[in-house]
């Protein structure tokens, strides 16, 4: 059972928790529990294909998933796991 | 709504004219609830790696920091800061294709190196519109 920290915008779909304990042994198999566990999170992390959102990056501890195994990415019982945004932008 | 404190804005306001004439970039942090209040601002190094006089982008293991730092102090990060040098505070195209819907968007508008006007934005989840959100700073009552 890892931990998910929940970003500040997101914990009003978790009971306003900030932290969310879910099971899976890989990164897709926890944000599944999670989002299994709280319906709403799912329409804010994943697209209309089910796949995750283009700003949404996720984190092992701080290791960013897109340099391990994405979705396959192992996770341990000890590990905790951060949802971070991508942000960027310009005037033109 | 989003209400800036001056000890913030001062912070927002003054890394953005140092670093005129590119954006520059940063986090709000305060209580979140039904009106927002920033009671800090972070600078974060704008990482665009091209010219950055109009083109911003936070790298995530500095927003990674920064949303610790929100829970180590009580807080929460509730939007993000960047700035337009020599040009209003709209949401552009860049803007939009780049945002995340989860945060309000303060543009400040920096001419000639000083500051002119700010807007605050609420991006949706698609990328395609972001509403305007009233924005209280304290310059903004005249």
């Amino acid at each position: 059972m890892a931990k998910v920290l929940i970003p500040t915008p997101l914990r009003q779909f978790t009971d306003k928790q900030d932290a969310v304990i879910a099971a899976g042994s890989t990164v897709g198999e926890v944000l599944g529990a999670l989002t299994a566990q709280f319906p709403a999170l799912r329409n804010n992390l994943y697209n209309a294909e089910g796949k995750l959102r283009s700003f949404v990056n996720v984190y092992v501890n701080d290791e960013d998933i897109r340099y391990l195994d994405k979705d396959a990415t192992a996770v341990k019982d000890s590990d905790t796991l951060s949802i971070v945004p991508s942000i960027a932008g310009g005037r033109s | 709504m989003i209400k800036i404190e001056p000890a913030a804005w001062t912070v927002m306001v003054q890394h953005a004219e140092s670093t005129f004439p590119n954006e520059c970039c940063g986090v709000m942090f305060g209580p979140s609830g039904e009106t927002k209040t920033v009671v800090e601002a972070m600078p974060l190094a704008n990482t665009y790696t091209g010219p950055q006089e109009d083109r911003y982008e936070i790298s995530p293991e500095d927003l990674l920091r920064a949303e610790r730092h929100a829970r180590q102090n009580g807080f929460d990060l509730i939007g993000i800061f960047h700035s337009h040098p020599d040009c209003d505070a709209y949401f552009s195209k860049t803007d939009l294709e780049n945002s995340c819907p989860w945060y309000s968007f303060v543009v400040l508008s920096i001419k000639g190196g000083r500051f002119d006007h700010a807007n605050s934005f609420l991006p949706n989840a698609d990328q395609t519109a972001a509403d305007k959100e009233p924005l209280e700073f304290p310059e903004s009552n005249g």
